[in-house]
């Protein structure tokens, strides 16, 4: 993107994707790797968002609906659905996304935090929003959204 | 004799002949068969007699034979002292034993003629003894030199045995001799018997030919005396005295019957010649009588005609009051009383005539101005005909032409349908063009959504570069700019790739739109198709309606034609009618006039004849031969005006030459006039017919017009 070259310190690097109409971010850092999608293997008595596990070279990784985990319709997955592979805590979790839509670098004073009218446990999952020219991408709380739950599966 | 008294006069000459032949026959067969008989009798004695013999001599030779072999042996004993036989003695017992042998067969059957065969059965015993003793055992004892009481013994045997057969033999001998001349005596006594039964037989032969010669000899004799006589007696005119031997059965009988004949038909030719010469006197007689009777009629008959024959000058002169007042003789009065009848009748015929002449010649004109009027009419409707028939023509080519333009409207649709059916061949091919592009956009389609899953791959793979540059660091910075170009390249790819997809969707609507639009042309060409089948249909129909129309219209042509052509013979016809009723006119008038003559009794023969046939012919010829040219000009196609106006032409001259048109009563009135056979006209001209039947000088003119009228 145009300012693309500036100081870490300052600068946060995000992944934008698609879940609906509405469009979500979280930090690069955190993410693995990127794949298409693959049929999954669905696991017994889980929460309707866990959609089942994959096998990523070797290793088993559970696969999560984010947008049944934000509370929106399930996803249909097609072709063009993508899979991002985070870390959260060290473990791999899969995402479940209609579509990658853009890497960008956004300064730390872009990221605006979540309006108080939304209740506390839900701004929780929101770290901030950020307002772009055309849109607002709501910057995820990877921690809160996913790490939770998995604790709780522990 | 073999003839019986009853059949004595009833056979024929030839019958008596085969007789005498047949008996002499008999007697000579009768010598011949006698002499065969008895000569054949004495054959076989003698035969027998030489077989006898014969045996004789053969026993003779084998009573030498035995005796010879017996001697040799005696010989053979005697000589026993050289111990061997000698070899012609040898040959000789041999030669004697085949001899004996050899006549064994003769000797039997000899004994066996003889018929002392019981002799025979010792003899051959005998035989057997002997052959052995002299053969067998007279060598042994030789060659072994035996005691003398051997040889004596066997010596012993040798001369009986030879003695027995001598006895046989010589008794054989002397019964053959006796058989031998017992023979003999039988054959001699066989010969004189056959002698003088051949004397009798010859003798009995003769006198049975010489009874039968006598006694036919005398049968034939007698009748052919008797026929001479009775012939004579017919030549000398003794027709009286009847033929002898007319019951005889034999050709003696034959020729006395047909005699008998010759003499009844001289009996009956002379009854005849008598009856004719007194037929011959009464003709003569009866001719006489007739020709005197001839004569007086001829008499009679000249009177009556010159009588009659001064009556008929005067009624050829017109004198109507004659009548012949003497009664002529016998028959002929009834022809003077005819004639005067007769007379009496043509007074009165006269009479009616002139009362119908009058009548006549006012018809005669009021006929005169109807075939006037008759002529003006066909001349018009001749006038309209040809007008219709001009009308018709132009109509004709009317409805040709329209033939013509529908034939060629037919056509046209044809073309139009095959056209139409080249329309749907080609729409069909632009329906599976149309699916040829529809499957060319499936496959781009495929294509791009390749292109559109590597541009989806790229993305995640820059996407990924991004994500390692990221976690680089300050190390992955460039890394980092690359994967973001990479990215939009891809992202660029990918838009292509949708706009590409999107216009080949929609390609494909439009081509499917496009097959819809095609296939809706296909239909609507289809309709047009049927509807220009239905088109052709029609128009096929409305070329066969024309050209009954021109059929109907040819037909109709060729009617008025013929309607003109009997138009144009009614007017010419209707002109001879013209003609005609002049001339009846005429010949009223002149009529009225001959009858006029007839009424003052004083017309002359002469002007009769003269006054009668001059004016009338000339006319009636010039009518007819106008008619025939009127006639020939309406038989030409389109000279109908031109044959109008010389009818009418005509019909005006006659009209004029006939005198005053008189006004018609009606048109059907003329019309029945047409037909003359009722009319009193005819009447009156067969009256006069009648009464002038042998007049020369008035019937032509008459049975002129009346011909002319029978033509109509």
């Amino acid at each position: 993107m145009n300012n693309a070259i500036k100081q870490s310190g300052a600068y946060l690097e995000i992944v934008s994707f698609h879940l609906g109409d509405q469009e979500f971010c979280i930090d690069i850092m955190a993410i693995r790797e990127i794949r298409g999608w693959a049929p999954v293997t669905p696991m017994p008595h889980t929460p309707p968002y866990v959609l089942g596990l994959i096998n990523l070279r070797g290793a088993v990784i559970p696969v999560i609906d984010m947008a049944c985990r934000l509370g929106m319709k399930m996803t249909e997955p097609s072709e063009r659905s993508a899979i991002i592979v985070t870390d959260i805590n060290g473990k791999l979790v899969g995402l479940l996304v209609e579509q990658v839509s853009d890497m960008m670098t956004i300064r730390g004073e872009d990221l605006q935090p979540a309006p108080e009218i939304i209740p506390e446990a839900q701004r929780a999952f929101c770290r901030g929003i950020v307002a772009l020219e055309k849109s607002m991408v709501c910057f995820l709380n990877l921690d809160t959204v996913i790490a939770d739950e998995l604790a709780q599966a522990a | 004799m073999n003839t019986s008294p009853s059949a004595k006069s009833n056979l024929s000459v030839s019958q008596r002949l085969a007789t005498l032949a047949g008996a002499a026959f008999l007697g000579f067969g009768s010598l011949l068969a006698v002499g065969w008989y008895q000569n054949s009798r004495s054959e076989a004695a003698l035969e027998k007699a030489i077989v006898a013999e014969r045996g004789m001599r053969t026993i003779e030779d084998m009573r030498f034979a035995g005796m010879e072999l017996v001697l040799t042996a005696m010989d053979t004993i005697i000589d026993r002292d050289e111990r061997k036989i000698q070899p012609e003695r040898e040959a000789q017992i041999k030669a004697s034993l085949e001899l004996l042998d050899a006549n064994m067969s003769a000797l039997r059957e000899l004994a066996s003629l003889i018929g002392k065969t019981g002799l025979l059965a010792n003899f051959e015993a005998d035989l057997a003894q002997v052959r052995k003793a002299v053969a067998t055992d007279l060598k042994v004892l030789v060659e072994a030199g035996a005691p003398a009481g051997d040889f004596a013994r066997i010596d012993d045997a040798i001369d009986a045995g030879g003695e027995r057969m001598n006895a046989v033999l010589t008794e054989l001998t002397e019964a053959a001799a006796n058989l031998a001349s017992e023979r003999t005596e039988e054959a001699r006594a066989e010969a004189s018997h056959a002698l003088l039964m051949q004397a009798v037989a010859g003798l009995l032969a003769m006198g049975a030919m010489l009874a039968l010669i006598w006694f036919h000899g005398n049968v034939l004799r007698r009748g052919i005396l008797g026929l001479r006589d009775s012939m004579q007696r017919i030549l000398s005119g003794d027709l009286s005295t009847p033929v002898p031997a007319r019951g005889r059965g034999d050709e003696i009988g034959e020729m006395a019957r047909s005699v008998d004949l010759f003499r009844v038909e001289a009996i009956e030719k002379r009854s005849l010649e008598e009856r004719a010469t007194a037929g011959r006197e009464e003709i003569e007689q009866e001719r006489t009588r007739q020709e005197a009777e001839r004569d007086q009629a001829v008499a009679r008959i000249t009177a009556a005609v010159n009588v009659l024959g001064q009556a008929l000058n005067q009624l050829a002169e017109g004198n109507m009051a004659v009548a012949i007042r003497e009664p002529f003789e016998g028959g002929l009065d009834a022809l003077r009383r005819d004639f005067n009848n007769t007379v009496e009748r043509l007074s009165h015929v006269l009479s009616s005539v002139k009362e119908n002449t009058a009548s006549i010649e006012s018809n005669g004109r009021q006929m005169r101005s109807a075939a006037d009027d008759l002529a003006r009419r066909t001349e018009r409707q001749a006038a309209s005909l040809e007008q219709t028939s001009a009308a018709l023509e132009e109509i004709t080519v009317t409805v040709k032409t329209a033939t013509e333009r529908a034939e060629e409207a037919s056509r046209m649709v044809d073309e139009t349908r095959i056209n139409a059916e080249e329309s749907g061949r080609i729409v069909g091919e632009a329906i599976a063009a149309m699916a040829r592009i529809e499957g060319a956009s499936n496959e781009i389609g495929k294509i791009i959504n390749v292109i559109d899953e590597i541009a989806f791959q790229t993305n995640l793979l820059a996407l990924n570069a991004g994500v390692e540059a990221a976690r680089a660091g300050e190390a992955g910075k460039g890394f980092a700019v690359v994967a973001q170009e990479v990215r939009e390249l891809a992202q660029r790819a990918a838009g292509a790739a949708k706009d590409i997809k999107a216009l080949v969707t929609r390609s494909g609507t439009e081509v499917g739109t496009g097959v819809k639009l095609v296939q809706e042309t296909g239909d609507a060409l289809g309709r047009i198709g049927v509807n220009v089948a239905r088109i052709n249909e029609h128009m096929s129909s409305i070329v066969m309606a024309a050209r009954e129309q021109s059929t109907g219209l040819h037909e109709i042509n060729s009617a008025v034609a013929q309607l003109d052509q009997m138009t144009q013979q009614n007017a010419a016809m209707v002109e001879e009618t013209n003609a005609a009723s002049h001339t009846l006119a005429q010949d009223a008038e002149k009529l009225g006039e001959l009858v006029g003559q007839f009424r003052h009794g004083q017309a002359r023969e002469a002007t009769i004849r003269a006054a009668a046939p001059v004016p009338v012919p000339p006319l009636v010829k010039a009518a007819v031969a106008k008619a025939g040219a009127a006639r020939s000009g309406a038989t030409m196609a389109g000279a109908t005006m031109a044959g109008a106006a010389r009818a009418g032409a005509s019909a005006g001259t006659a009209s004029a030459a006939g005198g005053k048109p008189v006004t018609l009563r009606k048109p059907a009135a003329a019309a029945a006039t047409a037909r003359p056979t009722p009319s009193p006209a005819k009447a009156l001209m067969g009256k006069l017919a009648g009464a002038f039947g042998n007049n020369p000088g008035s019937s032509p003119s008459v049975a002129a017009s009346g011909e002319k009228w029978e033509e109509f």
